[in-house]
């Protein structure tokens, strides 16, 4: 069987995963910066090393991710959903939702046992309902982006704070600080009203068991504590969430080479 | 009926040159895009039928149509525009004078609007207010009149800043569409137009004249159900294309227009039995609903969805700018002039799906509308198009959508504002929504 | 005696076979859809008049009309209203006169068309009961053209056959008395006002009265006797009961899906059938209907409505924007 690779353009970073008969045998990435598509042909090339294979025994690669376009090497494009749901189903085979969190754009895809995609939502314009928000919340907490998260598991409460928006959820960061409330729950309030936005949007779509969540903020363990309450159910999270996009255009690329041998 | 105002009760005071410079900008900024849409139109179907180099031509908005218009006000005929479908035309045909739709699809136009009114509110009304304020849209600027229906809030409020400089005839739909006073109050509303006219033509509406001007309608109606009956099968036409036939029924003259249309209807039946289809047979088919998408700058969706990789074709629509235009016909029973004019009036109100109504049934008849629609054109997908503002068509989207799930029909809602700026984004949901539709049949 | 017979017979059959090659040619010749079946049905109307009118001459026939019209309306709702009646043919005409005068029609409001309509039931009811007590007033039984099944006591129900009563009658009768130059004019419901209420000069003042009154209120109102006509109600009568359901066998048949609710179907209604516009797809059940089939003919959406027999389409509605060139 071939060997296939998806690359996934994502705002902040870039993700490389390299697909051997099924299965994931090298994985990378990069960060963005102003010359994504520079960053991506350094985690290609980096990908390959891991997986030990060279450039031309990969016989499909697919692009998907914002920057798809500007991609290089790539063949062809795939949705960001459509990649989603198919990496979602494959990682889980009970997956029939599957929300992908990343740096600015969130959304929510229904799938069927195929992998195919039923339906979706994106979030609105606005970035307050994905990474960028944890971000921007971390910076005024001046608490690490990767310690939020532990942090808020130590709050009991949440302080209410508006998540319309970055800005203003900022402006009552300060404020509760102001006010003096401890960072953990500050913290929490930040997830919970996440939570809160994403849930609305998993709802629009109906909630299919088992829902994913994948993407970066899916390594965020307090924002997905706080998504588990607000939803009220299980949810499942691969081990390498931010990798999804990425592996999910190289099982569609894996698929497509299958079909055109057919 | 509102009489221009000395008094300026919205309109802002703006230097003439800020008005000129600001026109001559966007006019070139308009003519370019209308340039371009037509371009990339060609591009999609490289062969193109024939018949389109005319609609091309009409649509240029600062070309020869708004020439004619202006010969025929000189030899002194009146232009009446209006704004929603509502406007009965075959009354204004009646009174000999030139029916022109006045809506606004300038984007550049909706951030002048914002001077006046808050960004919230709906952009074709924005446009339209900014397009008033540079003096930018031709037909509006020729009318001596602008019918105005007052469908929405946006409407309602559009119709008192515009009468600072403009003479309005408003019309007042009633919400419940299908109780018997709801068609009494709309009848004399109908008739109020009537007398309006009469007096500003000088011209009597006699039952002849109306029968006429009836009869030219269903003329016109006819070529339209053929062009929309020719889009059931595979692609001979562009949706786009198809689009801006129907909405070229809104500025054009009428006869000439359902000349042009029969003799396009004629050769895309030529290539149906040639079977040169415009695009791939098993393209992934489209249905638009929503809110109306006015040329040249709307054009974003339809533009993206039949430009996209993998590619889509509109197969019709819902909207009130385009599939909605000419479909109902005026149908008389006996040509008496009160017959006439109610069946005017029925057809106007009972025919319209515009979500400002609800009935008994809550506005079903828009989702029976589009249900059809989509079983009769094939259709595989909808995308549910509503611009920032417009509220009514933003609730209703539930609706339709538990109504298309049972029929298992996959339904995208998107929302947008007059900008370009979110092409980039409005293109992966489009394309991550064709992606379904073609995985769908795929498997 | 054989001789007759055949002749009988030949003349029936030539009769038959002009009326179907009238019905032919109008299909062929009449190319605007939305007329051509109204031709069809104003040349029905103008065979089953002359048949009518023929059949008055033999008294038998009435009293076999009087079971037809009851087979025929149980199977067809009130088929026979909207197409052979001849008093509905008279008010079809009196229409007609009206629109090329340019006059406008009136509408009677929604609520008076309804009780109208249940009106019917109370006027057949006191009908159909008469002979009971009656009896005593059908003193003076009519001579020997009348017929012999509603002689005695049951020479009330002969008001059902009223409106079948075409406008001149070959026999002169008791209604000699509006007769002129030796024809006898007859109008529906006169000789029973002539026979019931026989006060001297009242009576006629009263059947002038009568035909002004429905001159008048048919030229104001299409079909205005048809709303509370207790001759069209056997199937309105019969529908009430759940065993009978099935009877009509030839209804409107709508699918809700390809109606735009363009409420043409409304407006061309001559008898003010709501049911059409508002009903949600399926058989149209009311007993106002005439099935005259106009809102059929007029909708303009293909296969929206559908006149059904025995749920076989027979008629459906056309996108008559186009002409028919073919069929």
């Amino acid at each position: 069987m071939a060997i296939t690779a998806g690359i996934d353009m994502g705002i902040q970073t870039v993700k490389v995963v390299i697909l051997k008969d099924g299965a994931v045998v090298g994985r990378a990435k990069a960060s963005s910066g102003f010359e994504p598509a520079k960053a991506a042909e350094q985690a290609f090339a980096e990908a390959l090393q891991i997986s030990k294979s060279s450039k031309e025994e990969v016989t499909q690669i697919l692009a998907t991710g914002s920057g798809m376009e500007t991609a290089p090497y790539a063949n062809g494009n795939v949705s960001m959903m459509g990649a989603d749901a198919k990496a979602g189903v494959f990682l889980f085979p009970s997956a029939r939702t599957i929300v992908d969190i990343g740096a600015e754009e969130a959304r929510a895809v229904k799938c069927d046992e195929r992998g195919i995609m039923q339906d979706f939502v994106v979030n609105e314009r606005c970035a307050a309902g994905a990474g960028t928000f944890i971000e921007a919340m971390a910076r005024a907490l001046e608490v690490k982006l990767e310690d939020m998260g532990p942090l808020s598991l130590k709050a009991e409460r949440a302080s209410p704070i508006n998540a319309s928006c970055v800005i203003f959820g900022e402006s009552d960061v300060v404020s509760l600080i102001h006010r003096q409330e401890s960072k953990p729950e500050i913290a929490r309030a930040v997830f919970d009203a996440m939570a809160d936005r994403i849930s609305s949007m998993v709802h629009r779509l109906g909630i299919n068991l088992d829902v994913v969540v994948v993407g970066g903020v899916a390594k965020d363990v307090g924002f997905v504590d706080s998504l588990k309450r607000k939803l009220g159910i299980k949810i499942l999270v691969p081990e390498y969430p931010e990798y999804v996009g990425a592996l999910g255009a190289a099982l569609t690329a894996a698929s497509r080479v299958k079909v055109g041998q057919q | 009926m509102k009489n221009v105002s000395a008094e300026k009760k919205y309109m802002p005071e703006m230097p003439q040159k800020e008005i000129e410079e600001l026109n001559s900008s966007v006019k070139a900024t308009s003519a370019k895009i209308i340039a371009d849409n037509i371009a990339r139109m060609k591009k999609t179907d490289p062969n193109r039928p024939e018949g389109m180099k005319y609609f091309d031509e009409i649509s240029n908005f600062f070309g020869q149509r708004p020439k004619e218009i202006q010969d025929a006000k000189i030899k002194g005929k009146k232009v009446i525009g209006y704004f929603c479908v509502f406007a009965p035309v075959e009354l204004i045909l009646a009174a000999d004078a030139i029916p022109v739709r006045v809506n606004s699809g300038w984007y550049d136009t909706s951030k002048l609007g914002d001077r006046i009114v808050p960004v919230e509110v709906c952009p074709v009304i924005r446009s339209t207010i900014g397009a008033k304020m540079i003096g930018l849209s031709p037909y509006l600027e020729l009318s001596d009149a602008v019918i105005s229906t007052l469908t929405c809030d946006g409407m309602t409020k559009l119709s008192e800043i515009l009468s600072d400089s403009k003479t309005i005839w408003t019309m007042t739909p009633p919400r419940v569409k299908d109780s018997p006073q709801s068609l009494q109050l709309w009848k004399e509303e109908i008739k109020t137009v009537k007398t309006q006219l009469e007096k500003i033509t000088g011209n009597k509406i006699t039952a002849k004249k109306l029968k006429e001007a009836i009869e030219t309608m269903q003329k016109a109606s006819k070529a339209f159900r053929r062009l929309q009956e020719l889009r059931k099968g595979n692609t001979v036409l562009m949706g786009r294309d198809a689009m801006l036939v129907n909405q070229a029924a809104l500025w054009d003259d009428i006869k000439r227009w359902t000349e042009k249309t029969e003799a396009l209807c004629d050769e895309l039946e030529m290539r149906i039995k040639d079977k040169a289809w415009a695009c791939p047979p098993d393209t992934p088919r489209v249905i638009v609903t929503g809110t109306p998408m006015f040329w040249p700058d709307n054009w974003k969706l339809p533009t993206l969805i039949e430009e996209a990789t993998p590619q889509g074709v509109l197969v019709g629509d819902e909207m009130c700018s385009s599939d909605r235009i000419l479909y109902d016909p005026v149908g008389i029973d006996e040509w008496t002039m009160d017959d006439m004019i109610n069946g005017i009036a029925e057809r106007y109100l009972m025919a319209s799906t515009c979500p400002c109504f609800t009935s008994k049934d809550g506005n079903e008849d828009r989702v029976n509308w589009l249900i059809n629609k989509v079983k009769e054109n094939k259709a595989q997908g909808v995308i549910y198009y509503v611009v920032r503002g417009c509220i009514l068509y933003a609730m209703e989207y539930t609706r339709v959508k538990k109504a298309l799930d049972k029929l298992g029909i996959p339904v995208y809602y998107l929302d947008t504002d007059y900008t370009r700026e979110d092409v980039g984004q409005m293109k992966t949901r489009v394309e991550a929504f064709l992606e379904m539709l073609t995985a769908r049949v795929d498997i | 005696m054989y001789e007759s017979l055949a002749g009988a017979l030949l003349g029936a059959t030539a009769a038959l076979g002009l009326a179907l090659a009238g019905i032919l040619v109008i299909l062929i010749w009449k190319k605007d859809r939305t007329r051509k079946l109204s031709y069809l049905r104003f040349f029905i109307q103008v065979v089953s008049l002359v048949g009518i009118f023929y059949s008055f001459t033999l008294a038998l026939w009435l009293s076999a009309f009087f079971l037809v019209i009851f087979a025929v309306t149980f199977f067809s709702g009130r088929f026979f209203c909207g197409w052979i009646c001849p008093f509905g043919f008279y008010m079809d005409i009196v229409a007609l006169v009206r629109q090329k005068l340019g006059i406008r029609y009136f509408s009677l409001p929604e609520k008076v068309n309804n009780s109208l309509n249940k009106l019917r039931y109370v006027i057949a009811a006191v009908i159909l009961t008469a002979p009971l007590f009656l009896g005593a007033l059908t003193i003076n039984p009519a001579s020997g053209i009348q017929a012999l099944f509603l002689r005695g006591p049951f020479r009330p129900i002969d008001i059902l056959l009223s409106p079948l009563e075409p406008l001149i009658v070959p026999f002169t009768g008791s209604i000699a008395n509006l007769g002129f130059n030796g024809w006898s004019i007859s109008y529906p419901y006169a000789r029973d006002i002539l026979t019931y209420i026989s006060v001297p000069n009242v009576t006629l003042i009263l059947i002038y009265v009568f035909i002004a009154l429905t001159l008048i209120s048919t030229f104001m109102f299409r079909r205005f006797w048809c709303r509370f006509c207790p001759t069209g109600i056997s199937i309105a009568a019969a529908n009430r009961f759940k065993a009978l359901k099935w009877m009509p066998l030839l209804h409107i048949n709508k699918e809700e899906e390809k109606c735009t609710k363009c409420g043409i179907c409304k407006r061309v209604c001559p008898v003010q059938v709501t049911d059409v516009y508002e009903q949600k797809g399926g058989n149209i059940k009311t007993s106002l209907c005439l099935n005259c089939m106009r809102c059929v003919e007029m909708c303009p959406y293909e296969g929206c409505l559908k006149m059904n027999l025995a749920n076989k389409t027979v008629f459906k509605s056309r996108n008559w924007l186009e002409p028919s060139n073919s069929e």
